[in-house]
């Protein structure tokens, strides 16, 4: 298991270097002349302490542009190694201080929308099992299949347009109301968990169908076997039937998945923070993105790579860990 | 003989026969052929699947989006760039009540003209004379001198003279001539003082190198100059003459006229001053002629668009000074004064034309307006420039027209008129701006939906209905291009993986490990950025964006078909193939591939959805394919603001369903197609 764990950690060390190669060939390729243009930004901006010719020299140098794609490549990387990111053209910090500054609400959105996730789509899958080819299961199938199959602006544009235009309950976006400074401590935290509500369901409802389907699917799968025939064959009652040895069973392949999806919690919702202006990593990111905030999105590119990494790693060692059958080699 | 045995065949003719026989007794058997129907594979799969409810669903949905999107627009008559406009009434700036300010330069027949820096300083000069009330002004340009006369109210001729220097006034120095140490003597002296030449002899034998020295009370400077000579220079005071003294009546007044700061009238010449520091120096004017007339008084003509020569125009403005008659286009006209305005009568009296100091146009400059309406504006904005008023209504009797902008007429082709309240509103700036209900052509925006436009029209004028058909045949075509593209590199490099196995394999598997971890949402935002940032043609964008998401999504194809190699290449078929040397690519493609075809079948179509989500997520963005190509995403984006999402839910919900629908389907045809093909997998 330890060998097994290593191996994979140093394969992942490598296909990370890789990954983050590709990124950088795409990240030098940027229009000539850019790193140019944002030295002179920079320089004319208000409070600016250094003149267009040091930015320039400083970008170059901080990011080894001047080195060539590989030169440049490993100059990143070994700053990157030593924990040393550069700071955000975008927003003009250290990154890692921006990325503070985010990761926890992005966290904390993740988090909700997962147990929201798990609280609805696991029981409902289950149900549609057990009454196969039922009016439920087509529902749920149904249901599952539409929200797989929505765009996650056209969810929230239609969440803006009925809770917000319509109803009038929630803000159209943002995270603060407009007296959130005048409120107190606790007032502040349920004013920014209200702003939250849209998001969340626009999360819940893109990321369900999966869970619902594959439950459904498993489910499916152990009450077709062998020992669930013998169970009832042997007259255990049905509710023991499904909530001992059916959903046991079944809990292996979804703690395997859902396991793998934990890590995913902190790489942000990239859509649905821009959509709703949530000013999570994901919002940050892509605002960065659009301006071409090098070092930022170098940062969260390596991060979510890191994440998906570890969330495949993680899923692999789970699926050991649950069920004593499985050897890993 | 080559003899072929087709069990096909034998079992028709064995049917055959036993229909006869059932014909012939009348009975069916237990094992008889035709209560036994047997299927091809092919057909058992598509009876599985039209069993399916759902996946029916799906491909007939499916089958309607494609009839929609692609001959849709054949038959629908407008296109996605397609402008739409309208007549509608609007609230226009209609016309602007202008007080003239600058003053028209009309050229007299004959005259010297006016030179250009004097003539741009126009405006400035006639502009003082007015606020001092001032007949005449005097003004010396570079190359002649000219003097500015007051004909009448708001006319004023200008005549170009030649001009000489008569003296300088005040104090401060002059060159009074050079002295030369080769000939010994003055040089370029004009009058100088008696005992000059002695005096300057005497102070340069004093001091070389330069100084001062006093003859006769003027105190003299010399200054060593270049080739041996020296500059003197006298101070003077009071008047110096250039040429000739004057009399004492000239210099009272030029005393006179140095307070006015004017030019003067002095024995029948004209005298310009031009200052200089403290100082002045004045110019004689002589032969004097008409060069330019100046005027800000426009034309009005009582009948609508008469052009008015401006031989005749000048000459009514000449006539102000006159005795109010003229003559000009063969005919005798006269011009009166009344209040602000000069009237221009012919000889029958009868009123022809206006000089007016108002210029009363329509928006764009035009002259058209009539007469009558020119009069009731400009006296309103004259009373409310009396009454310090800003905004100000008067109603008055425009052209008539109909719901399509057209002008009304009776049977004898007038036009028919029709009160209009006008309103006028004074801006900062002194104009009076006019504005009232017109019907005016304008393009067709966010039309709500009618017979002519089912969904209406977005932002831009363009029918949405036909921009849902032209979106969705590039939202299915994206679809359709990556999902082959990635199908295509998918069975490539996981057949290579698969069958080979070894290095290639752990080669092929690391490189899916990659791309698996690249993460293609970000990836493909940035390079949306990046293809923003080149500003490229929205077409190259497409097939970038295209080619992008298809890299990006063979890894999973190539996983699936390793899987499937692996298992497939122990069994006895591919054994088989080995041994009768069928050649390797052969053996991957002829006989591997066809044999996953059902899950590739299965990838691609559900692949085809996800394709489409991601590409109208892009689109929405704004980072995918650009306006004014339509996408289904695309006018989504267009109206995602709040204020238009509320007013125009019209548009974006209907392309929002047709893409739910079209994913849907796409799933729901991927699932009713896998478990047709693998029907154990669900049960």
């Amino acid at each position: 298991m330890l060998k097994y764990t290593v191996k994979r950690l140093l394969y992942s060390v490598l296909i990370l270097f890789f990954v983050m190669f590709i990124i950088y060939i795409l990240m030098y390729n940027m229009p000539s002349g850019y790193v140019e243009t944002k030295a002179r930004e920079l320089a004319s901006r208000p409070g600016a302490t250094k003149s267009y010719a040091e930015w320039l020299e400083d970008l170059n140098a901080q990011y080894g542009m001047d080195k060539g794609v590989v030169g440049g490549y490993f100059v990143w990387l070994g700053n990157a190694v030593r924990g040393n990111w550069g700071d955000s053209w975008a927003w003009t910090i250290p990154v890692t201080q921006e990325f503070h500054n985010t990761v926890w609400y992005s966290f904390a959105l993740g988090f909700a929308s997962f147990i929201f996730e798990i609280l609805i789509a696991i029981p409902l899958g289950i149900t549609a099992a057990r009454k196969q080819y039922s009016f439920t299961d087509y529902f749920t199938t149904v249901v599952a299949m539409v929200c797989i199959s929505m765009p996650t602006f056209f969810v929230a544009t239609v969440l803006k347009y009925v809770l917000s235009v319509k109803l009038g309950w929630f803000d159209l976006s943002g995270m603060q109301g407009r007296d959130y400074m005048t409120l107190t401590q606790f007032g502040k935290i349920l004013d920014v968990a209200k702003h939250f509500v849209m998001p969340l369901i626009t999360l819940v409802i893109i990321s369900i169908g999966g869970l619902m389907r594959y439950t459904r699917t498993n489910m499916l799968e152990v009450l077709n076997a062998d020992y669930i025939r013998t169970a009832r064959a042997k007259g255990v009652p049905e509710k023991t039937v499904i909530n001992k040895h059916a959903f046991r069973n079944t809990f292996i392949p979804l703690v395997t998945m859902l396991g793998g999806t934990l890590p995913g919690l902190f790489s942000g919702a990239l859509i649905t923070e821009t959509l709703f202006s949530i000013r999570g990593i994901g919002y940050a990111s892509y605002t960065s993105m659009t301006q071409a905030d090098i070092p930022f999105i170098m940062f969260y590119l390596a991060f979510i790579s890191i994440l998906t990494l570890l969330g495949n790693l993680i899923s692999d060692l789970l699926y050991a860990a649950v069920d004593p059958r499985v050897r890993l080699s | 003989m080559n003899h072929s045995y087709n069990l096909n065949e034998a079992l028709k003719a064995r049917a055959a026969a036993q229909q006869e026989h059932k014909r012939e007794n009348g009975e069916i058997k237990l094992d008889d052929l035709s209560r036994v129907k047997v299927l091809s594979p092919g057909r058992q799969v598509f009876k599985r699947f039209i069993r399916n409810r759902l996946a029916v669903f799906g491909s007939v949905m499916l089958i309607l989006m494609f009839l929609f999107s692609f001959l849709g627009p054949v038959f629908y008559p407008y296109g996605q760039k397609q402008i739409f406009y309208k007549y509608e009434p609007r609230n226009v700036d209609y016309g602007m009540v202008k007080e003239n300010t600058a003053y028209t330069g009309y050229d007299i027949d004959g005259g010297a003209g006016v030179e250009r820096s004097v003539n741009n300083k126009m405006n400035s000069i006639i502009k003082k004379m007015v606020a001092g009330d001032a007949q005449a002004q005097t003004v010396i340009g570079e190359e002649r001198g000219y003097l500015v006369e007051k004909l009448a109210d708001d006319v004023y001729r200008a005549s170009a003279s030649e001009f000489a220097e008569v003296c300088t006034v005040g104090s401060g120095e002059a060159v009074v001539g050079t002295y030369s140490m080769v000939g010994k003597k003055l040089e370029n002296a004009k009058n100088p003082a008696e005992g000059l030449e002695a005096a300057i002899k005497a102070a340069i034998a004093k001091d070389a190198k330069g100084g001062t020295f006093e003859l006769d009370g003027v105190t003299y400077t010399y200054t060593r100059g270049k080739a041996k000579s020296y500059e003197i220079t006298a101070a003077y005071d009071g008047i110096q003459y250039a040429d000739e003294a004057m009399d004492a009546g000239f210099e009272d007044a030029l005393n006179a006229a140095m307070q006015a700061e004017n030019g003067f009238e002095y024995d029948g010449s004209f005298y310009a001053i031009v200052k200089q520091g403290d100082g002045a120096k004045a110019y004689r004017l002589s032969n004097l002629a008409p060069a330019k007339l100046y005027s800000r008084l426009s034309v009005s003509t009582y009948e609508v668009g008469q052009k008015i020569s401006a031989e005749m125009n000048l000459a009514a403005l000449l006539a102000t000074a006159g005795d109010g008659t003229f003559e000009a286009e063969g005919k005798k006209w006269t011009i009166a004064r009344e209040d602000l305005e000069w009237i221009v009568r012919d000889e029958a009296g009868e009123e022809f034309m206006e000089l007016m100091p108002y210029a009363v146009r329509r928006y764009n400059g035009d002259d058209t307006m009539e007469y009558g309406l020119k009069k009731a504006l400009m006296e309103k904005a004259l009373q409310m420039d009396r009454d310090g008023e800003k905004v100000g209504t008067i109603t008055y009797g425009l052209p008539m027209q109909t719901d399509t902008g057209e002008y009304v007429t009776d049977e004898e082709g007038n036009l028919s008129y029709q009160d209009t309240e006008l309103k006028l509103s004074r801006r900062d700036t002194g104009e009076f701006v006019v504005n009232c209900q017109q019907v005016i052509y304008v393009i067709n925006m966010f039309d709500a939906p009618s017979k002519e436009h089912w969904l209406g029209t977005d932002g831009d004028g363009f029918d949405v209905f036909s921009r849902i058909m032209y979106g969705g045949r590039v939202s299915l075509m994206v679809g359709f291009v990556v999902v082959f593209l990635e199908t295509f590199l998918g069975v490539i490099m996981g057949g290579l993986s698969g069958y080979y196995g070894g290095w290639v394999d752990m080669l092929i598997m690391r490189l899916v490990d990659i791309f698996y971890c690249l993460p293609s949402m970000p990836i493909m935002i940035i390079l949306g950025a990046l293809m923003d940032a080149m500003r490229m043609d929205t077409y190259i964008r497409l097939l970038i964006m295209m080619a992008a998401l298809g890299i990006m999504g063979w890894a999973g194809v190539a996983r699936l078909v390793r899987g499937q190699i692996l298992t497939l290449r122990e069994q006895e078929f591919m054994v088989a193939t080995e041994a009768t040397g069928i050649r390797v690519k052969d053996r991957i493609f002829h006989h591997l591939v066809p044999n996953i075809m059902p899950q590739l079948i299965v990838q691609a179509t559900m692949g085809m959805g996800g394709v489409i989500l991601t590409e109208s997520t892009l689109s929405f963005l704004g980072l995918g394919v650009k306006h004014p190509l339509a996408t289904w995403g695309t006018i989504i984006n267009s109206v995602s603001s709040a204020s238009a999402m509320q007013h125009y839910a019209f548009i974006w919900i209907p392309v929002g369903l047709l893409i739910c629908v079209t994913v849907i389907a796409f799933n729901f045809v991927g699932d009713g197609l896998r478990d047709a093909y693998d029907p154990k997998a669900k049960r």
